[in-house]
């Protein structure tokens, strides 16, 4: 068409005349932007017919593949992609730069402060004083933690319940099973989640004292939160007696106190001391014997 | 030129000086590489997260009070639950296109992290990072930091079983930091778990604290990039003090608005076909309840494998406790993310390379860092894999305790073994001289004569290998 007018100018001489290959490019690119139509106004149909999350899902992948597979075309088959050559430039502003800016900041305020390192030193505790008072508010996000990690709701002569409060007594669980427990009104409480399991009579290994907080000798209560990262300790092995945490995989010897024999825990289970009321219901003899759940730094202070 | 658009760049133009700058900007040069696009992924993906989740955020309740369901999924009806799960299960069930709306975001943070990481390690093995692009490495790595913390309070804010335990177990690390672990733990929780502040406090985290941050960064990250010009691999033509590629308009603007379109046509159909963290199976969250198997987003696997192979050291120092937790969940990331951060830095201190670099390395004339980078990712991979052991467990009938061993060793043995072959198999690539396919012969190169942005000359190039510059030719001094 007009080829000869164009050149020299910094706009590229287009060919209006297209090649068979860009006729063709062209043709495609048409039938891509008519599928996104088509798609389009499929979303609108699938909308107002009540919505249905695969077909919108491939309607609108479908609409927008379309525009895409028309632009992807126009790009590389009908623009004059050229490769061009651009200088980079020196990114630093060189000494003399930077001494101007220097000169620059100093100009007005470096006689002042510099005469008076005073009025600096008091600007810098201004500041650090200020700055300390507005990180004050962040303490207001949590409670001191104090004990709070160190006990449990359990309590001396506190009766067991079972998640909807009902009373538990040594016929609760049958051999080989075993029960998530809370004391009474605290039904759920997630530190005070405990796992009461009926075990054979004779199958404890437990030093004197602790076997003597096991009713019957077969109802021993371990902590159900996980020493290694707090998750619940939530399958049993009967054959084994052992406990396994779901999460990270610590195994526990129900037998031996609950001690970790396989997996990242570290700490046993803390055991809970039990005993049986005049009415025949598990009660606590007071709380865990070790603080529950993971690791703290002060966990072995102050107990 | 149609008249409305001619008057309203006239009108712009003379309030805001637009039309210099906005013709500079439209002829910028940007070189091409498949492997250049992989950032531009992550943006896109981060469009899509942010008009998804911007929905999203109109139907969601960031509350833990009780309230019994009562809609339309009728396993959970009657159920006790809270009031984040309720309006998570309404907006999936009820909310027209909520459903797809709900999958597409999970489906884009996926693929958001993903093309983070990848990117990343493209940066990472063409040393991309080298002076002077440091700076933009550290905002990069803030931005994986920014994505992983984005992704986890999300995929913790419906309340459900699953990610009720992550955040047990999230609450338990922090827990295990030394000294300061519980004050950290109950300033930001709210006090001992479950706190009824965290979910409230994770949404704000999630939709403004940490958008924003991100947002922020984002653009430092493409501000710097334009300042200092994309960096490019060897090639015909391709020397230290040029750019060699294509314009920002018209190519690469087409090419960029089709992969944005591409990527959000694969996340629509992911979002429509693949269901995706289906709550209402997991339950609500209890307490006292767990599910069996469970894994977190692929990117939070590492972490929760490297729980599973940690050894069960506890440490006590002087009446201080030191938690098991602390060398899987605390150190170790400390220090891998610690010398990703500054690898910049420690790779100078080793090469003394102080010169500037706009050539990328090819990663097998490298073999050393490519060696390291490669041992590294094996470390994550072999962490990930154990994530999954109760998976792989059942599926090839082997215990978890089987599983859980041979990936301890693996993890002492398999990067040493990738280091040494990833070394030599960069040696031989290196010796073979073998030629990557993209050094195309025949590219069609025009010089510009004056200094200015591009030619209009469509000749072929008369130059053809002459200008070919020596590596490190555009360090200057200081």
């Amino acid at each position: 068409m007009t080829a000869g007018d164009q050149q020299g100018s910094e706009r590229v001489a287009e060919n209006r005349e297209l090649t068979g290959d860009q006729r063709k490019a062209e043709r495609s690119a048409a039938i891509a932007l008519a599928v996104t139509v088509v798609a389009g106004i499929g979303l609108f149909v699938v909308y107002f017919a009540g919505g249905q999350t695969q077909i919108e899902g491939v309607l609108f992948a479908i609409a927008l593949g379309g525009l895409g597979v028309a632009l992807g075309i126009w790009a590389n088959r009908l623009l004059d992609a050229r490769e061009v050559v651009e200088e980079r430039h020196e990114l630093s502003s060189g000494a003399a730069g930077r001494q101007a800016l220097g000169d620059a900041l100093a100009e007005e305020v470096g006689p002042v402060m510099g005469r008076r390192s005073l009025l600096l030193k008091l600007l810098a505790g201004a500041g650090g004083a200020l700055g300390l008072a507005l990180l004050l508010p962040v303490l207001s996000l949590g409670p001191a933690p104090g004990r709070s990690l160190k006990v449990t709701s359990w309590t001396r002569g506190r009766r067991v319940v079972d998640e909807n409060g009902k009373l538990v007594t040594l016929d609760t669980v049958p051999e080989d099973g075993f029960l998530t427990v809370f004391p009474e009104g605290h039904e759920g409480a997630a530190d005070a989640q405990t796992l009461l399991i009926h075990v054979r009579k004779g199958s404890l290994r437990l030093p004197p004292d602790r076997l003597a907080a096991v009713p019957d000798g077969t109802h021993v209560a371990y902590s159900k939160i996980c020493t290694h990262a707090g998750c619940p300790v939530g399958l049993y092995r009967a054959e084994s007696q052992s406990l396994i945490c779901p999460c990270h995989q610590s195994q526990f010897d129900v037998s031996d106190g609950a001690r970790p024999f396989f997996g990242p825990a570290a700490r046993p289970l803390p055991q809970l001391p039990l005993g049986v009321d005049e009415q025949g219901v598990l009660v606590a003899q007071g709380d865990f014997y070790e603080p529950v759940g993971p690791a703290f730094w002060d966990r072995n202070r102050g107990n | 030129m149609s008249m409305v658009m001619e008057r309203s760049l006239k009108y712009l133009d003379e309030r805001l000086g637009t039309s210099s700058l906005a013709r500079k900007t439209l002829r910028k040069v940007f070189p091409d590489h498949w492997s250049f696009l992989l950032g531009e992924i992550a943006l896109f993906a981060l469009v899509v997260l942010i008009f998804t989740g911007t929905f999203l955020t109109f139907f969601y309740t960031p509350s833990v009070k009780e309230v019994i369901y009562d809609g339309s999924y009728a396993p959970l009806r009657g159920a006790e639950v809270s009031a984040a799960y309720d309006s998570v299960l309404r907006l999936s069930f009820e909310v027209r296109a909520g459903l797809l709306m709900r999958q597409v975001h999970h489906w884009a943070a996926l693929v958001f992290v993903a093309s983070i990481v990848v990117h990343l390690c493209r940066i990472f093995f063409t040393g991309a990072f080298r002076r002077p692009r440091e700076l933009n490495w550290l905002i990069g790595i803030g931005l994986l930091f920014l994505a992983l913390g984005e992704g986890f309070t999300g995929y913790s804010l419906p309340d459900d079983l699953l990610s009720g335990i992550g955040l047990r177990i999230f609450y338990s690390v922090t827990l295990a930091i030394p000294v300061i672990g519980t004050w950290v733990t109950y300033l930001l929780f709210g006090g001992e778990f479950p706190a009824g502040d965290i979910i409230s406090r994770l949404f704000v985290f999630h939709i403004m604290l940490i958008p924003a941050l991100l947002l922020a960064l984002v653009g430092a990250h493409l501000a710097i990039l334009v300042l200092q010009k994309h960096t490019q691999f060897p090639g015909h033509g391709k020397t230290e003090r040029n750019v060699v590629g294509k314009r920002l308009w018209p190519e690469q603007t087409f090419k960029s608005v089709s992969l944005l379109l591409f990527v959000t046509a694969v996340l629509a159909l992911l979002g429509g076909l693949a269901q995706i963290n289906p709550v209402w199976q997991y339950g609500p969250f209890v307490a006292y309840n767990v599910t069996s198997p469970a894994q977190p987003d692929w990117y939070i696997g590492f972490l929760d494998g490297a729980l599973r192979l940690g050894p069960p050291w506890d440490l006590n120092l002087f009446g201080f406790t030191i938690s098991e937790v602390f060398w899987p969940a605390v150190l170790f990331p400390g220090i891998a993310f610690g010398i990703l951060t500054l690898w910049p830095w420690i790779e100078r201190r080793f090469t003394k390379d102080r010169a500037e670099h706009h050539l990328l390395d090819r990663p097998r004339d490298t073999p050393i860092r490519t060696g390291i980078g490669a041992a590294g990712l094996m470390v994550f991979f072999i962490m990930f894999l154990e994530g999954g052991n109760d998976i792989f467990g059942v599926l090839l009938n082997v215990t978890v305790e089987t599983i859980t061993r041979i990936l301890q060793w693996a993890l002492v043995i398999a990067p040493i073994l990738t280091f040494l072959v990833t070394y030599w198999m960069c040696k031989s690539l290196s010796r073979s001289r073998l030629r990557p396919a993209r050094i195309n012969a025949g590219v069609r190169l025009s010089r510009t004569h004056d200094g200015g942005y591009e030619t209009v000359s469509l000749e072929p190039a008369a130059s053809d290998g002459g200008d070919r510059a020596p590596a490190g030719a555009g360090s200057h001094s200081e």
